[in-house]
């Protein structure tokens, strides 16, 4: 029973972060409509922004340098959306949607190879948050896993807050509704977009840069958040805030589960993304719009 | 209020729907434009509110031309719009769509308030649904939000695109009396209809557009028997 619980809970840690990432990659698809082939690798720029920052600035907190990290990788989404994708909504671009593939896979290539150049093939680890691990009731789990899943939630609580509460967040909810209407009550939809690409990079970034310590990083690091970020988003219903939050949490508990009863423990860890797209084929199965998936209107 | 001089339109090159449409929307008055499906009727109201760009032509509000504004600047300038198609954000309460109205001036709570207020009492079938998400409303009750969305602002002008399409009998008399005493409010409307009987009974004037270019107009009287006047 304590190693199921143990595993319930460093699944549910898991989930927490996967679902910061995969609420980037929903912001910006519900609103901008495009979806991000580039989001690992802002998850992957996220870890490097914070292991550079503890390696030059040393006695700044960890934490910190993962927050710096989230609004550095958030800037540089934002002047990409600025240059590369508000043509799309100026109806300047004849094929938009092929237009959208090309330049987030192409920003994808172009940051995998520039983090190559520039850090090199070896595994970079920023320093720790806190060592050892922490016993919650029966149940032990890592401080450092602890600490990112409880910073996750903190900011996946504040992020809904901003989204139910405040208008900058109705506005968002509004342009993913109804662009045209959003325009029509005075919502200025193409800086919306911006905002909202910003966010959902510096979202993936601060997961980058929490699972850092724990993963370490490479330049290659943002492909498999990457692919589980888009199964968590389909999973919970392409463009549902509440549907990917709670894909997340599924596919995090599914993960630690599978990984801790497969009967062979040494090749354990070589299926854990299979466990997740078994659940999701199951669901898709029964609910091909995903979990929260809204009807096309 | 609203002038629009040789307006020429199109989604593709050389293809243009509205060829030279001239019209005028004066003060205090509805003016009502009539045509057949497919004639430019709800592309003219899309270039007006700036989500079509004209090819050449005028579209001056005030005396200023608005041509090149984005849409959602118009609201600063008195000018909203109701599409033909459902507009209310659909996963929002109708509270919220009332408040998403107040956008211009979502600092000033009081005046939101009141804004609110003001809508229920003109709809009181939206204070009794004011936490039910829009989008499952009946399409009249629909429309009532949108239209009320938009009166959070007070608007000098209002371009309304069929406004009773698809609606039930009883709620088309009900939304073109609302026209009316909008208009006896000092709301100059603009309106685009395919009900030809209820458009020229509410309008002050009326414009007959036939293959994207103006074909007559004149006051309402002059259409008392539209059919012959239309030559339907």
């Amino acid at each position: 029973m304590q190693y199921f619980l143990s595993l319930c809970a460093t699944g549910l840690v898991m989930g927490v972060i996967y679902a910061l990432m995969a609420l980037g990659l929903t912001l910006i698809f519900s609103i901008l409509k495009v979806v991000n082939f580039a989001h690992g690798e802002f998850y992957m720029l996220g870890g490097y922004a914070s292991y550079f920052l503890l390696s030059t600035f040393t006695g700044l907190h960890p934490l910190l340098a993962v927050f710096i990290s989230g609004l550095i990788v958030g800037a540089i989404g934002l002047v990409f959306e600025l240059i590369f994708l508000r043509p799309i909504h100026k109806g300047q671009i004849e094929r938009p949607s092929e237009y959208a593939v090309l330049v987030t896979v192409g920003l994808s290539l172009f940051l995998m190879n520039l983090s190559l150049a520039i850090a090199g093939p070896i595994p970079r680890r920023p320093a720790s948050f806190l060592a050892g691990t922490v016993q919650l009731g029966t149940v032990n789990i890592s401080a450092e896993r602890l600490i990112a899943g409880v910073c996750s939630l903190i900011l996946l609580g504040l992020l809904l807050l901003i989204i139910n509460k405040t208008w900058i967040g109705k506005a968002l909810r509004a342009v993913s509704q109804d662009k045209d209407a959003a325009s029509i009550v005075g919502i200025n939809p193409l800086a919306i977009n911006t905002i909202a690409f910003a966010v959902g990079a510096g979202l993936a970034a601060i997961a980058g840069a929490l699972l850092a310590p724990i993963f370490s990083v490479t330049p290659d690091i943002g492909a498999t958040p990457s692919i589980r970020s888009y199964i968590i988003i389909v999973l919970g219903g392409m463009g549902s805030i509440p549907g990917s939050i709670l894909g997340a949490i599924l596919i995090g508990l599914v993960e630690s589960l599978g990984t801790g009863y497969f009967p062979d423990p040494t090749r354990a860890l070589n299926y854990k993304m299979v466990y997740g797209l078994v659940i999701f084929a199951i669901v898709l199965l029964f609910r091909p719009r995903g979990l929260f998936g809204r009807k096309e209107t | 209020m609203l002038k629009i001089q040789d307006l020429h339109v199109g989604y593709y090159q050389d293809l243009n729907i509205l060829q030279g449409v001239s019209l005028q929307a004066r003060k205090g008055q509805i003016t009502a434009v009539l045509g057949s499906n497919g004639v430019g009727k709800s592309t003219l109201l899309k270039t007006i509110f700036g989500f079509v760009k004209p090819q050449q032509g005028v579209i001056a509000l005030d005396g200023k031309d608005i041509i090149g504004v984005p849409s959602h600047q118009l609201i600063h300038m008195g000018l909203s719009y109701i599409p033909q198609r459902q507009s209310v954000f659909p996963q929002m309460t109708v509270e919220e769509n009332l408040e998403m109205g107040a956008w211009s001036f979502r600092g000033d709570k009081a005046r939101i308030q009141e804004g609110i207020a003001a809508n229920y009492l003109r709809f009181p079938v939206l204070r009794d649904r004011r936490r039910s998400p829009a989008g499952e409303l009946s399409g009249g009750t629909q429309r009532m939000v949108e239209i009320g969305r938009i009166l959070m602002v007070n608007p000098k002008l209002i371009l309304i695109d069929e406004p009773t399409a698809g609606l039930a009998i009883r709620l088309e008399k009900e939304i073109y009396d609302l026209l009316v005493q909008l208009k006896e409010e000092g709301v100059t409307i603009l309106l685009v209809d395919q009900n030809i009987r209820q458009a020229i009974n509410i309008a002050d004037h009326v414009y007959v557009l036939e293959l994207g270019r103006n074909r007559l107009d004149g006051p309402r009287d002059q259409f008392a028997d539209f059919k012959k006047a239309l030559w339907l």
